[in-house]
Parts: structure tokens; sequence; C-alpha cells
């Protein structure tokens, strides 16, 4: 009975007390910081898949579906973006305002600019895919749930300004934990000055004074000078880190992607190097052969070129931002006069690119090189100049599907895209579904003031002026 | 097994020692407590079919048929009664009115008896004999159609096991979660799901109960009968009460119980066997000219089944004696009804009980053995009970329940990818599945049906499977093997101070381990992997309480107070290989190529209670309860973790003022209550994410769900009110409840846009409210010697209505689903009832609601923001069919529904691929829809042209239209209406007369036949969907079929024999 009463008691006693042991709600199975780098290095696995999606290699044609078509046939309007905010933008925005540095990892203000310049390069990529997205009311968590929406000239502006500072506040001191450039800051600094040029020509239809200032400034602040400094994605040889197209031929046994007529046409007449690393020879007739985009009939695989293995391999590489790419861009600066020396400078800028792109496509073998710099329609030419530069730069922007398809959107070259099933080329993306629900007044109000109400394929981004 | 031999062996001699009785005839008078003379009450023999009813003036005679006889009285309305003969002759009884069944005495929260007619809120009870009917093995699933408002939505029989959801009065969370209590003899149990909507369906653990001990099961349905449970009883109790050894009977009872049944699949969905595989009519050839199947398509859009001579795919295996031979091209109509085969179960059970003056106990042991109707799959299953208690002085008595559960099963995959639930998803017409179960030829070689095409020379570069794996390498190599032991069971000791107040204590526990692991053997379609997890769980309770209860005069006290102490600890340890496996058969963690992923997760939570309850009783007619209950999370913020919930119920039995003899009993009763609920733990600080590792960097970020620290608890607020009245003498009852319940500024995980940088927040907000009535028929139109016949309607009606969200936000997103770029949602919104379906419907012209056609005569569609109404039903039931003529017995459960809806995909894949019969019917000109609409094929589609507004009838090309158009985008097609009617359980039963019983050493013997879901008698749906098993794994709401396992129709026999 005594003991009955005393177990009584303690029960009771155990019971009345409101307090628990401290660290009882706090989550034992996640970390409750992070160090910076690591936040940076997250947002850094997202790279590739700016570049890695089927979607964007059918808007930029380069690929044509051989089963299934669907997706080439521009069936979907709605993409969704919450996974590059919420994923390596929020990583970033953390590391740009939480204020808590570590010098271990390298010095604060390159660990800033950093942050910085993936952020911006994160934010171009998006505005240039939506239109109208938020970006100064974004990432501000319980701050703002639903955050209005910014116009993209005044994105671009915002990420001009970021570029510069992050060029300019970079000091000697490698950052750690950096799995693309292993933490060198010339190379970071570098970046964010041919992201500033490429952006800057981005503009030459609807604000080429602003363009020109902009490039001019990204020169002078130092852009790339070689393969070496590309930003450049390299997938490993393990599941974990594997290339999106590799869980795809091989994981999946989908054998879906051939190579575009539309590309093949280009490269197969003037002996292309590169040709043989974008695509296989076809089983049937052993020679390049590309598949008509948005074709839906019926066809034998075995009849074109699929994909190349060195593009579908486990740890192929994710070119992203590249030199041949600021070299074309300076060879149709030089022609547009943005820059000094005229179809010399264009000339010698575009000869440059593409052996550049050679070098960088073909494990810095340029066999096959001088065959097809001497061909009539690679050769440079002043009359068809901004025609052959923006199509050599399509070629050398495979794979890079967003990127192309922005540049295709800007120049109107290649000028022999497909319409499939007679729907045009799309000039943008709609926005994700979840924003009509999750942020209604504000998507209805960018969608209005942009395209009068329609969230479509057929709108076009304010720098893409007709 | 030799001691219980021996056991039996005593029992085979026991009648033999009893004095002789037989032949004697007894005579007596049966009168009411009131002394009126009863006529009509039926007087049995016990343990046999001798039986005389009572004449005008309650007078009786009976001749004895067995030694030591004890005669059974029993009438409608009144207590049934047992009297041992012994040696008397006349025997004069008084019966008295029946409150048992439904108006006696009622467990109630915490495991407080209580006289149903003192209660203030509705509470409904089931009958153990009426859960084991038919052997059902889940008890949630039990449960389907007998409780009103209680909604269960189970899963196939194929999935041995599989789970069953259970619904109370609706859906009462934003967040569609919140599943009802279930507490087995005071002891809360885990009702965790682990299974998902693809892969093998583990089931709801509460299925570890063995139906076989349950002597009731109460369900309290509103807060305010489950208020004395706080925090985890928002969403209803299910309280399980298990059969005890009695003390006053004899020393030993032994019972066994037996049941066999065959299992076999109905319910396919309709297909063609017009086309076989391929994407064209048009036939692929070789260089030489023959003709080959299409083996690279995974759809029937082929060429006709006209027996044209073409090379199958097995006659491209050299290892194969069709290897280079042309066959015909045929139909194969069975090719899916083929794949399954007939399985079965096997229970056997057998319990003992007993007892005498100062303990009793009852002990039992169930072993299940299932083998599943899909090839390779099965099921074991041991259940051990144990349940006692004994006087430790007079004042103290001890009481234990153990209960011990042990699971194994290799499980079918349901859902989309794996397993056999393509074979209706993307198949061909013409493959013989008979031909594909020998799957391994003699070197090893697996066949396979979904290749890559051959060279022009007809070689083959590949045999890797290139979409599917052959689903007889699905069924013996690709293996989910699954196991779970299961304890559950308390500890106590109660002390009577006095007569009116007694003190008891409890530690109560409940754990569990469930290891699952997955295989995905070599050679298939997909790398080889090895994943393992284990999940493990420990609930503690403990628990006081000290309950007075008081009956002056005309007034009734009864206080009861206590506290309880939760303590949950939770962990999981899951690892899965990366990058393949090392050697081929070596399935284990350390055979992983690359590395591989691991995850350890570990949760601990506490609540603290207190509790108490005053009930106030007077002159039996008027009773009034209060209740009050304090808790303290652990997981919420401490400054919010404490509060209080008051509860408050009143019931008039008002049958006791008047006298209208008609009316046997009548009560009203209203009650109103607050119910709160917390959240899991970790949710209220901020954390960080664990990233992928790249080389030798390891990442982290930033979660999407952003965390609150300062999440309060949120409150349900319920009104009852309900009339229970019963007629002429009980033989006709009518218990009619209404309720309202507002559950506000619920803790949900709000979807938030995405740009903020986070996807959702935890977050309070919302109100949702429920509102609807429940009625329960029960009676007896017929009660004589005979025959008794019984009847049991159950009907519910709830309303629920998203009353308002998060300031600004209109809609909660609760779940989508893409497939080829085009999703489906699960939303809800403001202003509308709870779960909208969302998807793609068809536009239509605003003047007459006709379909809009494009330019092509293709139906157009909308964007996927089509609201097509909510997921939850109008209304459900059920009706209990029980009639008992002679020695026989049956018993028909059926159960409803209606209203509610779901998308089917397994019927949109079927009609996307080809398969379905619809994609080869005949047209209206006489012609296959598949055949050129230029010579009269075509799919007739009739509309409004958009451009011109003009009406037009049109023929269309079957595979554009089924394929690209409605079978990719219009989810319009694919939703159904969820209503049916269903015969569930049915039984009939014999108990084996005194002739035979004479002859056995048994006391008592009952023969059944059993068959569950024999039948659907109704559905709106087309054949081969089931809307009552739209379970999806622990997915809280089912609105979305992926492909779901086939319905299963089981039929039996069981054995009952009583020693």
């Amino acid at each position: 009975m005594k003991r009955l009463s005393i177990i009584t008691i303690s029960m009771l006693l155990l019971v009345s007390c409101t307090k628990f042991q401290d660290d009882i709600n706090v989550n034992p199975n996640l970390p409750s910081t992070a160090s910076n780098t690591q936040l940076i290095a997250n947002a850094e696995l997202y790279l590739p898949g700016l570049s890695s999606s089927p979607q964007g290699e059918y808007y930029a044609q380069y690929l044509a579906e051989t089963e299934y078509p669907n997706l080439s046939l521009y069936n979907q309007v709605n993409f969704g973006f919450y996974d590059l905010y919420a994923g390596p933008l929020m990583n970033l925005e953390t590391v740009l305002t939480s204020g808590k540095y570590d010098g271990n990892e390298g010095p604060v203000a390159n660990q800033i600019a950093v942050a910085k310049i993936l952020k911006s390069y994160f934010f171009w990529h998006i505005t240039d895919r939506w239109g109208d997205v938020p970006y100064t009311d974004a990432l501000k968590g319980k701050g703002n749930f639903a955050p209005k929406y910014d116009k993209q000239q005044v994105i671009y502006d915002s990420l001009f300004k970021a570029l510069e500072d992050a060029s300019n506040m970079i000091v000697t001191g490698n950052i750690s934990n950096d799995i693309v450039y292993a933490g060198d800051m010339t190379k970071w600094k570098k970046l964010a000055n041919t992201i500033r040029m490429l952006m800057a020509l981005r503009l030459s239809k609807i604000d080429p004074s602003k363009g020109n200032t902009e490039f001019n400034k990204a020169i002078a602040a130092g852009v790339m000078t070689s393969n070496a400094d590309n930003l450049v994605f390299k997938h490993l040889p393990d599941a974990s880190n594997q290339n999106y197209w590799y869980g795809q031929v091989f994981g999946l046994n989908r054998s879906w992607w051939a190579l575009s007529k539309t590309l093949v046409d280009r490269m197969k007449p003037t002996s292309d190097p590169r040709l043989a690393t974008y695509g296989d020879k076809s089983k049937n007739t052993n020679d390049y052969a590309g598949l008509t985009f948005g074709n839906t009939a019926a066809i034998n695989k075995d009849n074109f070129s699929l994909m190349g293995t060195s593009i579908w391999k486990q740890d192929a590489q994710i070119h992203l931002v590249t030199y041949a790419q600021s070299l074309f861009a300076k060879a149709e600066a030089a022609k547009l006069g943005w820059i000094t020396g005229g179809d010399a400078a264009a000339k010698t800028n575009y000869d440059l690119a593409i052996e550049q792109s050679v070098r960088q496509w073909n494990n810095n073998n340029i066999t096959g090189l001088a065959t097809m710099m001497a061909h009539p329609n690679v050769a440079y030419d002043p009359a068809t100049a901004l025609k052959q530069i923006a199509e050599q730069r399509y070629i050398h922007l495979f794979m890079h599907g967003y990127e192309a398809w922005a540049e295709w959107r800007r120049t109107g070259f290649p000028n022999d895209m497909v319409s499939p099933g007679g729907k045009a080329v799309p000039r943008r993306q709609g926005y994700p579904t979840e924003e009509s629900f999750n942020n209604t007044t504000n998507y209805k109000q960018a969608v209005q003031t942009q395209f009068g109400g329609q969230d479509d394929l057929s709108g076009r981004v304010w720098w893409d002026k007709p | 097994m030799k001691r219980l031999l021996l056991l039996l062996g005593c029992f085979l001699l026991c009648p033999a020692l009893l004095f002789a009785q037989k032949g004697r005839i007894v005579t007596g008078t049966i009168s009411s407590a009131q002394n009126t003379a009863l006529e009509n009450v039926t007087v049995s023999e016990k343990g046999t079919t001798n039986a005389v009813v009572a004449d005008v003036n309650g007078k009786f005679s009976i001749k004895l048929t067995t030694d030591k006889s004890v005669l059974v009285f029993s009438f409608v309305g009144y207590a049934t009664k047992e009297v041992a003969v012994g040696d008397a002759t006349t025997l004069n009884v008084k019966l008295d009115n029946d409150k048992g069944d439904l108006e006696g005495v009622v467990v109630t929260a915490l495991g407080i008896s209580r006289k149903e007619r003192s209660l203030g809120y509705a509470t409904q009870a089931v009958k153990g004999e009426n859960l084991t009917m038919t052997k059902e093995q889940n008890v949630l699933g039990s449960l389907a159609g007998k409780i009103a408002g209680v909604q269960v939505v189970g899963a196939s029989g194929a999935s041995m096991g599989g789970t069953q959801k259970i619904k109370i009065r609706g859906v009462n969370s934003i967040n569609g979660s919140g599943e009802p209590l279930i507490v087995v003899d005071g002891t809360p149990i885990s009702n965790a799901n682990f299974a998902g909507r693809n892969g093998g369906d583990f089931g709801n653990l509460g299925q570890d109960v063995n139906p076989e001990d349950i002597e009731t099961i109460n369900v309290l349905k509103g807060p305010a009968a489950s208020a004395l449970y706080g925090i985890r009883g928002q969403y209803g109790v299910i309280m399980i009460t298990t059969k005890k050894g009695n003390r006053r009977g004899k020393n030993l009872n032994v019972q066994l119980n037996s049941a066999y049944s065959i299992e076999r699949v109905g319910n396919f969905i309709p297909l063609q066997d017009v086309y076989g595989g391929g994407s064209s009519q048009t036939w692929r050839t070789l260089a030489n000219g023959d003709k080959y199947v299409d083996m690279s398509v995974d759809e029937s859009w082929g060429p006709k089944m006209d027996g044209t001579l073409a090379r199958s795919v097995f006659s491209f295996y050299p290892q194969d004696a069709e290897y280079g031979k042309l066959t015909p091209f045929v139909p194969q109509p069975d090719n899916v009804k083929d794949f399954f085969e007939t399985g079965s179960t096997l229970n056997n059970g057998i319990t003992l009980t007993g007892g005498s003056t100062n303990h009793n106990f009852r002990i039992s042991f169930n072993d299940t053995r299932i083998k599943g109707v899909e090839p390779n799959t099965w099921l074991r299953r041991n259940n051990l009970g144990l349940s006692a208690s004994f006087d430790l002085t007079s004042k103290l008595v001890f009481t234990s329940n153990i209960n011990v559960a042990y699971n194994k099963g290799q499980r079918p995959s349901q859902g989309y990818d794996g397993g056999s639930r393509y074979l209706v998803q993307w198949f061909q017409r013409n493959i013989d599945i008979n031909r594909l179960k020998d799957y391994k030829y003699a070197d090893g070689t697996f066949k396979q049906w979904n290749l890559n095409r051959p060279t022009a020379a007809g070689v083959m570069n590949s045999y890797k499977a290139l979409y599917w794996n052959n689903p007889y390498f699905e069924a013996y190599e690709n293996l989910n093997n699954d196991n779970r032991s299961r304890f559950f069971g308390d500890v106590g000791l109660t002390y009577m101070f006095t007569r009116s107040f007694k003190v008891s204590g409890f530690a109560r526990g409940d754990m569990f381990t469930q290891n699952i692991e997955d295989r995905e053997a070599f050679g298939g379609r997909y790398v080889p992997a090895y994943a393992t997890g284990k999940y493990e769980n420990r609930e503690m309770n403990y628990e006081l309480l000290a309950e007075y209860n008081k009956t002056w005069q005309d007034v009734s006290l009864n206080i009861t107070g206590g506290g309880n102490l939760y303590s949950r600890r939770y962990n999981e340890l899951y690892m899965a290989t990366k990058g393949g496996l090392s050697s081929p058969g070596f399935y284990n963690i350390a055979a992983s190529i690359d590395r591989p992923t691991v995850s350890n997760y570990l949760l601990t939570k506490q609540i603290k209670s207190l509790y108490a309850m005053a009930s106030f009783g007077y002159k039996d007619t008027y009773f009034l309860d209060a209740t009050l209950r304090n808790d303290n999370s652990s997981t919420l913020p401490v400054k919010n973790n404490s509060y209080w919930y008051p509860s408050l119920s009143g019931s008039f039995v008002f049958s006791e003022m008047l006298d209208w003899k008609a009316l046997s009993f009548g009560k009203v009763r209203l009650s109103y209550a607050k119910a709160g609920s917390d959240l899991s733990p970790y949710q209220t600080s901020q954390v960080f994410g664990v990233g992928g590792v790249y080389g030798t960097t390891n990442t982290l970020f930033v979660p999407d769900r952003l965390n609150n620290p300062d999440i309060e608890p949120s409150f349900a607020n319920s009104f009852e009110a309900g009339l229970d009245l019963r007629f002429f003498k009980n033989r006709l009852g009518i218990d009619f409840t209404y309720y309202v319940q507002n559950n506000k500024n619920q803790i949900l995980n709000l979807d938030v846009s995405g740009t903020s940088g986070v996807t959702s927040t935890v977050i309070n907000a919302g109100h949702i409210q429920n509102k609807g009535f429940e009625i329960s028929l029960t009676g007896t139109p017929i009660q004589s010697r005979n025959l008794v016949w019984n009847i049991a309607l159950n009907i519910a009606r709830n309303q629920g209505m998203v009353k308002e969200l998060y300031p600004g936000t209109n809609v909660y997103a609760l779940d989508v689903n893409t497939y080829s770029g085009v999703s489906a949602y699960l939303n809800s919104y403001v202003g509308k009832p709870f779960g909208s379906l969302i998807g793609k419907a068809y536009q239509r012209d605003a003047a007459t609601g006709m379909i809009l056609l494009g330019a092509n005569n293709m139906p157009l569609y909308t964007n996927a923001d089509y609201d097509f109404g909510s997921v939850v039903p109008d209304y459900t039931g059920g009706l209990r069919n029980n009639f008992k003529y002679k020695n026989f017995d049956l018993g028909v459960m059926m159960d409803y529904q209606f209203g509610g809806k779901f998308f089917s995909w397994s019927k949109m894949m079927a009609v996307k691929t080809g398969m379905a019969e619809e994609t080869a019917a005949m047209n209206d000109r006489g012609k296959n829809v598949r055949d050129d609409p230029a010579s009269g094929g075509g799919v007739k589609v009739t509309g409004v042209l958009a451009s011109t507004k003009q009406v037009v009838t049109a023929y269309v090309d079957a595979r554009t239209y089924y394929r690209t158009t409605l079978g990719t985008h219009v989810y319009e097609e694919w939703l159904y209406n969820a209503s049916y009617i269903k015969l569930r359980e049915v039984r009939l039963g014999y108990s084996f007369g005194n002739k035979i019983m004479s002859k056995l050493p048994f006391k008592s013997m009952n023969l059944a036949f059993i068959a569950r879901n024999p039948a659907m008698i109704w559905q709106k749906a087309p054949k081969g969907l089931d809307p009552s098993e739209l379970s999806a794994g622990s997915n809280s709401i089912s609105w979305l079929e992926t492909g779901g396992l086939n319905t299963v129709r089981s039929f039996g026999v069981n054995l009952n024999i009583n020693f």
C-alpha cells in the first residue's frame, strides 16, 4: 500500500510538471546551423539542371523525339520555377543575408561574391524563360509569402549591378567546398563579367545603348580568356552525381532522342568535326542523319543519328557559360559597332570562337577544323556575318537549349525552325500553375501587364522585341 | 502440443462424470421485474436445439435432453438469462429489462464503464461476432458499414492485409489527415502506415489486433465522447474491448476456430481483342520480308490480330523452340486474367478461457497463412493474446493484457510502376501470358516481351527489358519482403478503498519493429538494387485514475480524475544501394557499387495530461456530464504548450415521464466539446537539410518547408444533439444524431509561393466545418421460436465546408500528380467542400454546353484548373441482416456510399495504350473506330467547332483521339463517381444438433460457409474499377487510382468448436 502511494504521488508529480527536457523538441536528425560554402555547393548542384532538360533542347530544336512525341509538340504551357527559388536561390540568399560567416571557409567577401554571381546567373536564366518574375520581394521567407513580380528590365538592371559588385569585391584567397571552380576566385571574377557581357548583348534590340555600356564595362572588368575559365559542371561516374541524360538513356532505356534535321543539315555539309561528338551515325545507313523536328509519324530509329554517347555518358560535362560564347559575343559586338575593330575584329573573334568551341567539344582536338573553316558557309563573310555568328553560336550551344533558344529569340537565327503541328516555337514559358493558387493577385497582374491576361507560350519577354 | 492433447483428453472424459438428468421435465413461469407474466419467451436448453416458447401466462414446460442442463430464457427487450437446472423440476424466472445490447453498460473514454442511458453523446458499438462473421483480417476493414458516420476505404484483398482507412464524420482537417485513435483495453495503439501509392501495401498497423480476441468495438464519434483523450482523440476514438475469462464460469473453456477460404480475382477492365501490339496498323518487316510484332511498343495500337503469320518476340530468342519461326498473330483474351492464381487463406485459432472467484484469464493463439492471388505472394501472421486479472488481496486487483503479433509477407506491388499493374496499362493484347510464365530459359537468359527492335537482319542487339519486365520476373525476382513484430498491452493495479472509491494505475506499452526490404534483380529493366528499412516505435502511457461512484436514492454521482504521461520514441534506419550491385544474387548494402543512401531518424515526443470528469444522474432520468482536460505537448513551443479542453453533455430519458406503451425507451442528448491537436515534433525551429555529396564535398540546403516557432495548438468545437428511441419492447430502435464541428486555427503545412524561397510553411490557419446527421436503425421484424430476423441499418450524411484559409489564400493544395506533363490536383477552396478534384476538362460551348472542337475536329480541353467537385461522399452506411432459423444462421452485410469522386489512371492508361474495349469498338457506320475515318472508320465526335461555332459531327482517327487527346489530357473522361452498394460479407452457418453432438466430445459446433466481397451490387464507375477499394497506402485521401490491385472475391468455410 505504501509503495502504491509512492507510485501514485510520483506519477502525479511527473504529470503535473509542464516542463520538458530542453532538447526534446530539437531535431536530432538535422543540423541547425550551416556552413555558407556548403550552402553554395548545394546551389551549384542545381547548375546542370539549367541545361539538362528535354524542354530546352526542344525549344532550340537540337533534339527530336523518336518515340512518343509529346513535349516537342509544344503541348505543355506551364512550367515550374519553385525548385529554383526554394532550391539554389534560397541557399544563396541565406548566405547573403544570414550575417554569419566563417573565415575558415575563405575570405568572407569572396563567399558573398560567389553567392551573388550564382544568384545572378540563376535569376538571369529564370527571367529569360518566364519574363517578369518575383525578384526584389522574393526569397524573404515568412517576410513575404506572396512576392510581387518585377519587370524584367528592373531585374536586368539589378543583375548588372550585382555582378559588377561581385566582381569588384573579390579579394585574394580561395573559398572551400566549391565544386565548379575549386575556389579559384580569378575564375569567378571572369565568370561574373562574362555573364554580364552576355546579358548586355541580350539588350541588342530593346536597349542597345544600355547593352553597349554594360558590355564594355564587363570587358573592361575582365572576361574569360580560355576554355579553362568555362563554367562547367562535371558529372561524376557515380549514380548520385550522374548526368541527367545517362539516367534517361541508360537507366530508363530511352533511346528517345535523335539529332534534329535542323542541326545535322547545318553541320554535315561543312564536315563539322563536332558532329561526331554530338551524335552517332545511324545504325542502318552508317551516316549522320537528322530527324525532322516535331515528326509524329512512326519512324525507324535505326535510320537516324541518336544523341552521342559522350553527350549522355554518366560523367559528361555540362557547359554553361563558355569562352567560345564570349568570343561569339565579341564578334557580334564588333559587327554591331559596340566594340572597335569592325569586321576584322569580328572575324578574329568569330574564327577563334569556332576553334575554341571545337576544342571544348572535341577534347581539345582540332582535327577537321581547317576544312570546316574553309567551307563557304562557315568562312566569315561580312555580308552575312550576323547570321553566321548566330548560327555558329547555335551549333556551339548544343545541349544548352534554353540559352540557344534565348539567342534565337533575340537574333531570329537559325531562321528555319520547324512549327510542329502548326505550333510556333515558344517565345516564353507559362508561369507555374501553383502561382495562380499561391500568389494569385501578383500572378494575375503580371500576366495582365505583360501579356494582356494570356499566360501562354506566345507572349514575348521584355527584351524580345519583334 | 502434447500438453494440449492431454488437456483435451481430460475434457473428453468430463461428461461421463456428470450425473444424469436426461428426460426430466421442467416447468415454470416467467415474469418481468414488475411481476407481469411474459409470453413468447423462448426457453431453450443451452448447447442444443431443444426449445419451447412460454404461453400467454408466461408458463413453459420443457423436456430436458441432456445432462446438467442450463436453460436459456430469451426475449427481445429483456436481458437473456441462463439458469442451471440442477435437480429442480420447477423454475420461476424473472427477466430484467434489457439494457444490454443497445442500452446496457458501455465502455467509454479511459475505459470507464457507463450506463448507456446516461451518455449525452453518440457512441455506437459492434459486437465481436459481427466483426468476424467472415473472418476479415483487418479490424478496421471489418467495421465497413457497421457504424453510422464511419467511412472505411479499403484495399483489395490481393494486398493481404493492405490499408484500411477510417474517417469519422467526414474530413476534419484541411490537410486531410486525422484518423481516429485506436484504443485496445485502454491502451492507445499505433495505426501507422508504411505504404505509399506505389509498391507493397503493408497496411495500417491497427490490424495487429486479433479480430478473434475482440468482444466489442465502441466508436466514440465526436469530440464530446473522446474529450478525455484530449489531443489524441480529436478525430474520434475506436475503443476495442477484448474478450476476458469468466470468473463465474467453468475452470477452463477451450474453443477452436478454423477457417479456410479461397480467393479469386474478379472485376477486370474490359479489353479489346482485335488489335495487337504496335503503334501503327502497318506491319514492321525484316529485310527478308518477314513481318514481326513490334516488341518495342508497350501498347496495342498495332496490326489487326487476324492470324497473320509473323515473328513474335519469342522467335528472336535462339533458346526458344519458336526461334526464327512465323506464328499466327492472334488475340490472347485472357492474358491479364491468367496471370492471377487462386489464393487461399487458412486461419486456425485456439482460445482457452477460465477463472474462478479470485482470478480469470484468457489465452488465445491465432495462425493465419495467406497465399496471394498474385504469383509468389504470401503472408503469415501469428497472434498471441493473454488477458488476466487476479485479486491480490480482497481490495487489490492486478490486471494485464498482453498482445503479441508477428507478420511476415511477400507482397505484390501496387500503383503505376512495378509489379503486375501494368498489364492493363501498358501491354500487348497478343502476348500469351503462359509463355512468359517460364521466365528464364535453360541457359539463364531472362525471357522478356518488351525489347528493342531487331536489326533489319533480324538480330537483337540487346535482350535487356526495355520498359517493362516480364511480370513473372517481377513476381519471382523483384521481391518485396516485410515483417513486423508487435507487442502491446498493459499491466495495472486497482485498489478499492471502498465500494465507491477506487484508484488504479496502469503502465501501457505499444511497440513495433517494422522491416521492409526491396530488391531490384539482376537482368531486369532497372539497375539492380537492394534497400532495407527498419522502423521502430515505442509508445508508453503511464496512467493513474481515481474513480468515485456513489448512488443515493435518486442521485448518482461519478467523479473521475487522473493523469497520463505519454512518451514516444520512434527511430528508423533506411539504407539503399546506389549505382548497382557488385555480385549477382548478393542482396546486401555491402554490395552497393556507389556510396549507398543511408539515413537515420529519431523522434521523441511527450504529452503530459491531467483530466477530470464529473457525472450526475437524477432519478436515472436526467444526466449531466462535465469533463476537463489539460495537455502539455512537447512538440509545441514552450510558451504555447499547455492547453485545456472542456466538454459538457447531458441526457434526458424522457420515456420515464411518458406512459406510452409503444415507446420502450426514449432519450434526448446534447453535448458540446472542445478538442485540440498539436503537431509532429521538430516543426518549431529552423534546421538545414543534408544535401547530396559531390565527390568529397558535402552539401547543405535550406529546406523547402519553413518551421514556425510561434505555432499554437488548434481547436475544434463541436456541438451534437441526438435522439434515441426504441419501440415495441425494443424491437425497433432509432438513433438519430445531428452534429456540427468547427475546426479552427488548424496547424497546416500551407503551400506558399515558392518565390518566397520556401514552398510551404507551418502555420495556424483555416477553418473547416463539418455538419451532418447519422441515423442508425435496428429492428427485429420477426421473432418467433424458429425464426429470428434482425436488421441494422446505418445512414450518415456529412457536409464539409472549408470556411477559411490563410488570409489572401483561397486554395489549399493537398496533392498533385503529374504524368506526361499533365497535372491533376487535389485542392481545397474557401467556400467549397473539402477536397476538389482539379484537372483538364473539355472546353465547352457556353450556349449549348457541347464540347468545343478544334480545327482537326479533336476535342479542345481547358488548362488543368477545372474543378470537378469534391472527393468526399455525401452518404455512407451499411445494412446488416441476421437470420436465425432453427439451426441455421445467416448473416448478410452490405455497405454503400453515395457521392464522392475519383480519377482512375488505370482506365486512362488502358484507353491511352489501345487496350481498353472502347478503343476498338464498332462505330455507327458499322466499321471499327480504328479503321480510316475516310473509309467509314473513326470515332464519332459531335461538338461545336470553336472557330465557326457550328455544330459538327465528325469521325476522327481513333489513336489521335484516345491516345493523344483523351488519354493524355482530358481528365474529365477519367473522373468517376464513387457511389456503390457492395455485398461485403455473407455467412451461412449451421449449429450441429444434439444427435451429432452427443456423439462428439464437443459442447457445440458451428460450421459456416463464408464469403467476403462476393459481389458489387451496384456501382456508378465502370467495370474494372472498385470505388470501395481506393485506398492508396498511407495517403490520407484517396482521390487518384493509379493501379490498385484487382478486387478479390473470397469464399470459404469456418468451423467453430467449443469444448
